[in-house]
């Protein structure tokens, strides 16, 4: 084709050129690397906690002022946890000491040996003297759930007994012993050396985050113990509704709570939505940045592409004309403008694609970010060829309406 | 001769609307755009307390056990067990010095329509308050006295004294909390230094300032349970007391120096510290004892998370997108005008003229678009402030940040105009006025 003369064309008038070229160039670097960081964080947003229906769980903590002995906490536990079986449209109630995705919480060091110098990794700890297996929804693959004669009974201040059974996650279980069938009834260790705490593993539950939910495997490394726990005078307990009543319930539970306490008691809810939503903020709010600054990028290398390429409509006229005259068709016109455009994109791509690539090596070096798949490359560079053909289209069209006489009679 | 060209310039932005209105737009996002996240960068990662930073020093000692410990890898932790707080706080090393841990507390009003509420705050000695620079609004901080004998005293913000006391000065009445009474000694005026940076360990840098202070001595006293991040190396056995003696990290401390040679002398004496209680049993891993000034600690514990930088880089790399894309309508532009400056030239105006004349042409654009970019920005940030109480609390302009989207907006256009400008200087007088 007429490739050789649309080259010497452009290469005669660099300067608007290059600046289109380089345009596409600094899009297409920043649009494929904030678009893979964008799907990155969505992805990571999105994964499951572990508990079936999040939308149908809540949770409440109940806060007494005055401290209490053993026995007088464990009525109060009893007398909480009845209250809010007793309203209306509760399904399940289980006291916790900590609840997924919420930022709040113990973890405690796992070992396959005691005399490791290392712990094996670190787990979620969670407590509770019901099942939270029930309450969560948690999906049993193997083994069973905690029978009454697993429930430790545990003051705080004096009792250094330790249980004796555990449920661990799928993924916690995997990393402990890699490779076996399965690991009903191994033994492993909370923390390591001469006081390390053997338990035996009783149950696996198919996937429960910690309560920091971080995007390394550890996220899904948690440990269940059975244990009725008093101590701290801030009790939680999580509740599962019917579906649809969660709002409805959390105001009848509270005031529930306040109804059986003989004194002052703090209540607070929350529910695991907000805890996701805090939990995700920053990522959702960074995804939603890059969207708004790749629309924006999109929308003006467009325009640089429309405004440069009218300029050259207009500078050209005159040889449109002429072209026209000697009998060049609308078609030609069109085509000349529109081949010309493509070369001059793919210019920029080429740099484009290298540049991006650049782009994200800085970023998986200075800011531990991900390595960019090619693929999003491939995608940008499509975006671009297709966006300036778009671009070009409406003055180019314009160019080709051009007519002959016109064009050559003035000045 | 500046202000008539300047008058040409915004007489200009008339002449040819659609092209200008796109030009000021571009530059106009592109500014807002780096000038939004860079605010919030700019907050998280500014000095908090910039004459002293350099003198107020957090020691860091590692007393993990010796198994697992591998030489040069540094330690994990960023707090300090009870036994070697106590003994930096007796120390009397450094011009002030202090321990904090976070409590939290139910607090009973005395008036009865409050009900019972929750309450964060922080268990400092009395040299907290003047290392940090707390401004009073009534009283003062507690004495050394209270200090020593961990008197139930405490220090009230702003804001936690006018929802228990009204607008009345609370200073020698008492409030219940935590089942103790205290006495109120001093009210603080609203502080809320961002990022917090006295307590970064275990709790969010950007949210709001401690409601209330209390001795650490008293806390202790009580056995207040601590709030916030602990870290143990082998089972606590039950009971506060055994919380006391253990090697559980859960204590933050702080040395103010008298000067930044103080800082040296500080080191020597924490090495020498170390080497002693190495002869008691304690600290066998023998790592390096660290001290870290303000600035290296909020950049040790990165308080400024890799998201804020790379919205900043990012946006950058958009405002020189914008650039270029201006540089090409600023050509666009100034071709159309190739006859004027013909015509000019040809009446004896120089080159220099030209240029300063399309320059200062181009500084009104970049005028323009600072105006309306500073409104975008702070659109931007109310939109980010919208997202949590975190970032409501970073995402505000300061006046540097808005002086500097002026700079930034002209500077950013004259970079813009200078290639336009220079081709313009090229137009030949003689071709121009021919072809006329």
């Amino acid at each position: 084709m007429e490739i050789r003369p649309i080259l010497s064309a452009l290469l005669r008038n660099k300067t608007g050129a290059v600046l289109v070229a380089v345009q596409v160039a600094i899009s297409l670097a920043i649009l494929s690397n904030a678009l893979h960081i964008v799907n990155v964080r969505q992805a990571v947003a999105a994964r499951p906690s572990g508990i079936a229906d999040e939308e149908s769980v809540f949770h409440i903590s109940a806060r007494h002022l005055k401290p209490a002995g053993h026995n007088e906490q464990l009525a109060t536990q009893a007398r909480e946890t009845g209250a809010l079986r007793s309203v209306q449209g509760v399904l399940s109630v289980a006291m916790t000491n900590q609840v997924p995705l919420s930022r709040s919480g113990s973890t405690n060091g796992v070992a396959v040996d005691r005399k490791q110098a290392n712990e094996t990794g670190s787990a979620a700890f969670y407590i509770s003297p019901d099942s939270l297996i029930k309450t969560w929804g948690l999906k049993l693959v193997e083994g069973r759930d905690f029978e009454a004669a697993d429930v430790l009974e545990f003051d705080e201040a004096t009792s250094s007994e330790f249980p004796t059974t555990v449920i661990v996650t799928k993924a916690l279980a995997e990393k402990l012993f890699p490779g076996s069938a399965s690991v009903i009834g191994k033994s492993f260790f909370f923390g390591t050396g001469e006081d390390a705490q053997a338990v035996r593993i009783v149950g696996v539950v198919e996937r429960l985050q910690s309560t920091s939910a971080q995007v390394s495997s550890s996220g899904e490394y948690a440990t269940i113990v059975a244990m009725r726990m008093t101590g701290p005078n801030a009790v939680q307990y999580t509740v599962r509704v019917e579906p649809g009543q969660r709002e409805r319930v959390m105001r009848e539970a509270q005031a529930a709570l306040r109804k059986v306490s003989s004194d002052p008691v703090i209540t607070k809810p929350s529910d695991v939505t907000e805890h996701r939503g805090e939990r995700y903020r920053a990522d959702i709010a960074l995804s939603w940045m890059l969207i708004t600054v790749s629309v924006l990028l999109l929308l003006i290398t467009a325009s640089g592409i429309v405004g440069m390429a009218s300029l050259w409509v207009t500078q050209r006229r005159k040889q449109i004309g002429v072209r026209r005259a000697l009998g060049a068709r609308r078609i030609d016109i069109l085509r000349y403008f529109v081949t010309e455009n493509i070369m001059i994109t793919s210019g920029g791509v080429t740099a484009g694609v290298l540049l991006a690539i650049a782009l994200n090596q800085l970023l998986v070096s200075q800011l531990e970010m991900a390595r960019l798949p090619l693929g999003y490359l491939g995608a940008g560079a499509g975006v671009f060829w297709a966006l300036g053909i778009l671009a070009v289209y409406g003055p180019a069209w314009r160019a080709a309406s051009t007519s002959p006489a016109l064009a050559t009679r003035s000045a | 001769m500046f202000q008539y060209y300047f008058l040409l310039g915004v007489r200009s932005l008339r002449r040819n609307p659609a092209l200008t209105a796109l030009m000021v737009l571009t530059l106009a996002i592109g500014v807002a755009a780096s000038v939004s996240t860079l605010t919030i960068l700019h907050i998280m990662s500014g000095d908090p307390i910039p004459h002293k930073s350099e003198r107020l020093l957090v020691p860091l000692i590692d007393n993990a056990p010796p198994e697992g410990y591998t030489p040069g890898v540094p330690s994990r932790e960023r707090q300090m067990s009870y036994p070697d707080a106590s003994n930096l706080l007796k120390s009397k090393q450094g011009e002030r010095r202090t321990a904090l841990y976070g409590v939290s507390a139910a607090v009973e009003p005395l008036r009865a329509d409050l009900e019972v509420f929750s309450s964060q705050g922080l268990a400092p000695t009395r040299d907290f308050f003047a290392m940090f620079e707390t401004p009073f609004l009534h009283g003062q901080a507690w004495s050394e006295s209270d200090d020593a004998s961990g008197a139930d005293v405490v220090v009230l913000s702003r804001e936690l004294s006018e929802k228990v006391f009204g607008n009345a000065n609370p200073v020698g009445r008492r409030l219940t909390m935590m089942g103790f009474q205290y006495q109120v000694v001093g009210v603080l005026d609203t502080w809320m230094p961002l990022p917090r940076y006295y307590r970064l360990v275990g709790v969010n840098a950007f949210v709001k300032a401690d409601q209330f202070f209390i001795p650490f001595s008293s806390a202790i006293r009580h056995h207040t349970s601590h709030s916030g991040n602990m870290n143990c190396f082998a089972r606590l056995d039950p009971g506060f007391e055994s919380l006391l003696a253990s090697e559980c990290t859960w204590i933050q401390f702080w040395f103010e120096t008298k000067s930044r040679a103080g800082r040296a002398e500080l080191q020597q004496y924490l090495d020498n510290y170390a080497s002693e209680q190495r002869k008691l049993g304690r600290l066998k891993r023998n790592a390096p004892n660290q001290l870290f000034n303000v600035m290296e600690w909020m950049e040790f514990l990165k308080v400024v998370g890799n998201d804020s930088k790379l919205s900043a880089w990012l946006a950058f790399g958009f405002l020189m997108l914008c650039l270029v894309n201006t540089i090409g309508l600023l050509l666009a532009k100034f071709s159309v005008r190739a006859a004027e400056v013909g015509i000019r030239r040809a009446l004896g105006a120089s080159r220099r003229d030209i240029f300063r004349q399309f320059l200062i042409e181009t500084g009104v654009v970049g005028l323009a678009g600072g105006a309306l970019g500073l409104l975008l920005a702070f659109g931007a940030l109310a939109l980010i402030a919208m997202q949590s109480k975190q970032m409501a609390v970073v995402a505000h302009m300061d006046w540097v940040m808005l002086a500097f989207t002026f700079v930034l907006s002209v500077l950013a256009a004259l970079l813009a105009g200078l290639l336009p400008t220079w081709r313009a200087c090229q137009v030949t007088p003689a071709l121009q006025l021919k072809s006329q």
